[in-house]
């Protein structure tokens, strides 16, 4: 709990700055919702040409364009600083990290808001709000309480890959992510219905890297969707691998700092 | 039980081996070489609770290094460091609160918050109690005079501002062994004496300094122990005193008289003393070596002689020492 209090403590230290810096605010505020309607409109003009996608109809893709949105605006929130690692090892911006009392990667995660993230969440929200008015499912307490803990699973994962991506810098000497970027690329795939690739495609979105976890799988299970959907129930525990994966590399990596010569 | 120690503590530092350019660059793409660098080669060193030491030695000798390894901030490739009989690494979070450390070259404060913020989140951090932050704030205001700069933005501070808020920083959380690189680094006189009298305090206090400096007038009058490292060797590791006795032992008396003295009435009433003229007739330089003849008996034996209307006496500082070390001209036993 004071682990979490201090996180906000960090991450407020930012916060003043962020104010400083209005325009920079309003551009990028600006920039993410114009990104997620142009989605929004390439979307709908899709499923004007073809009625669903293997069984997924507008509504359901755009449920999923709004999962991946909310969790990419949580990582870009609250944990923008991990897209500075690269920048933080290759400086020795880690000496000091290193002699506090608080985790490294939290320090790291914390050092900076991306304060664009507050309209990705607010965009996905809104996209998952309308799809869920559109789309049929019996609603109990337990399947909402279900979609909840999915809901949350599916950031937990977005975070970690983030995390465990950027501490490739790490190995890599870069001052730029340019590993963790490609991958959150490749990431933006998993925004369709992963049936439609290929084998090797499905496979590294499905388990190398879980992206399909954080829209696919999970809402494939709320909506009832494709085949498979118990896969979807796994959301929890492949969040979990992935925040201990994340964690054993970011520590494996931190052993291999050498700091930056003064 | 010491309260640092390392044993056989070594960093080798792989760098790749490029060629110049950009056809060097795409060759290693292709061609991985690497060369070893020894930072740090074998030291053993032991500080003990509420010790003061020296750690100096020239450019590019594995200081910043050895800093960085005894705090934790690096694996060492062999060896091992322990702090208060705990390891860095594993464990971290204990160690992080019984050390402090200062980069004179790098801030820990927030850049875009004022210099009292940063402290406070420091704090909170640490886990300072409300009630032994503000005593500790207000002995450190008295000596750094903070008072002006508490409100300052992190990025508006003068170097000088910086470093005393720094060194507070540093040491908000009451550590009990305080790493100092090159803490004076680029500060102006006035400044780096009040840096130097925060050092005294703290010293006093009992917490154990290690201070690594450039600036060796830095070091004298604070530590009493001296660890000189060169390629990454430890050198020597002695009392300071000690080696200022030994080897620092010549002194200059420089005198201005009233009217022109011949050098050869002055050299004769000075036997074993070297008297030179300096850049006026009227003024003279007498070398002497401290152990066969005092300061007191040279001024003596000149007033004797003539008017003297000035007199200094120059005693060779740790620096000139070392220097003479780092050129190889002395060794140190």
């Amino acid at each position: 709990m004071r682990t979490v209090r201090l996180y906000f403590r960090l991450l407020g230290a930012h916060f003043r700055s962020l104010l400083e810096y209005e325009a920079d605010f309003l551009i990028l505020a600006a920039a993410t919702v114009l990104m997620q309607v142009v989605n929004i409109v390439f979307l709908a003009a899709l499923f004007a040409k073809v009625p669903a996608l293997n069984g997924w109809t507008f509504w359901s893709v755009l449920m999923m364009f709004g999962a991946v949105a909310l969790a990419e605006g949580v990582g870009s929130l609250f944990f923008d600083g991990m897209w500075s690692l690269a920048w933080q090892i290759n400086r020795g911006q880690l000496d000091y990290f290193l002699v506090r009392p608080y985790p490294v990667a939290l320090q790291s995660s914390s050092a900076a808001i991306g304060i664009n993230g507050l309209s990705n969440i607010i965009m996905g929200a809104i996209m998952i709000g309308t799809a869920l008015a559109h789309v049929d499912v019996a609603w109990t307490p337990w399947l909402a309480l279900l979609g909840v803990v999915l809901l949350i699973s599916s950031v937990v994962i977005k975070v970690s890959i983030n995390l465990a991506t950027n501490a490739v810098s790490f190995w890599l000497a870069s001052p730029t992510p340019m590993f963790a970027f490609a991958m959150h690329q490749v990431g933006d795939l998993a925004r369709f219905p992963l049936t439609i690739y290929p084998l090797a495609l499905k496979a590294a979105l499905g388990v190398v890297l879980p992206f399909a976890f954080i829209g696919f799988f999970p809402i494939a299970f709320l909506l009832d969707t494709g085949q498979s959907r118990w896969i979807g129930l796994l959301t929890p525990l492949v969040a979990a691998y992935c925040a201990g994966a994340a964690i054993l590399i970011f520590k494996r990596g931190l052993r291999r700092y050498e700091s930056a010569g003064n | 039980m010491p309260i640092v120690e390392a044993r056989a503590l070594t960093k080798v530092f792989r760098r790749p081996d490029k060629g110049p350019g950009l056809a060097g660059s795409v060759k290693h793409l292709f061609a991985r070489r690497f060369q070893d660098k020894v930072a740090v080669d074998h030291i053993d060193l032991s500080i003990e609770a509420g010790e003061a030491v020296a750690y100096v030695g020239p450019n590019g000798a594995g200081k910043s290094t050895t800093v960085k390894l005894l705090s934790g901030i690096l694996v060492p490739t062999q060896g091992e460091v322990r702090i208060d009989g705990l390891h860095p690494q594993r464990d971290r979070m204990t160690v992080a609160h019984r050390i402090g450390v200062l980069f004179g070259q790098r801030t820990q404060l927030w850049w875009d918050l004022p210099v009292a913020e940063s402290l406070a989140v420091l704090r909170d951090i640490y886990g300072v109690d409300p009630a032994t932050y503000r005593k500790r704030l207000a002995r450190f205001d008295e000596v750094l005079e903070l008072g002006e700069i508490l409100t300052v933005v992190g990025r508006k501070l003068s170097l000088g501002q910086r470093m005393r808020a720094d060194l507070a920083a540093a040491l908000i959380h009451g550590p009990q062994v305080v790493y100092l690189d090159e803490p004076t680094i680029g500060l102006d006189l006035a400044v780096k004496e009040r840096v130097r009298e925060f050092f005294r305090s703290i010293r006093d206090e009992g917490t154990t300094v290690m201070l690594t400096s450039h600036d060796l007038a830095d070091i004298e009058g604070f530590c009493r122990r001296l660890v000189i490292i060169d390629e990454g060797r430890i050198i020597f590791d002695g009392d300071l005193e000690a080696v200022k006795d030994r080897y620092a032992r010549e002194r200059i008396l420089h005198i201005e008289t009233a009217r022109p003295v011949p050098l050869e009435t002055l050299r004769a009433s000075l036997p074993g003393a070297q008297v030179t003229v300096e850049d006026s007739p009227l003024r003279y330089a007498v070398r002497f070596d401290r152990f066969t003849m005092t300061a007191g008996h040279a001024v003596t034996a000149l007033a004797g002689l003539t008017d003297l209307v000035d007199f200094r006496v120059d005693e060779p500082s740790i620096e000139d020492v070392i220097r003479r070390v780092y050129s190889g001209e002395l060794v140190l036993g």
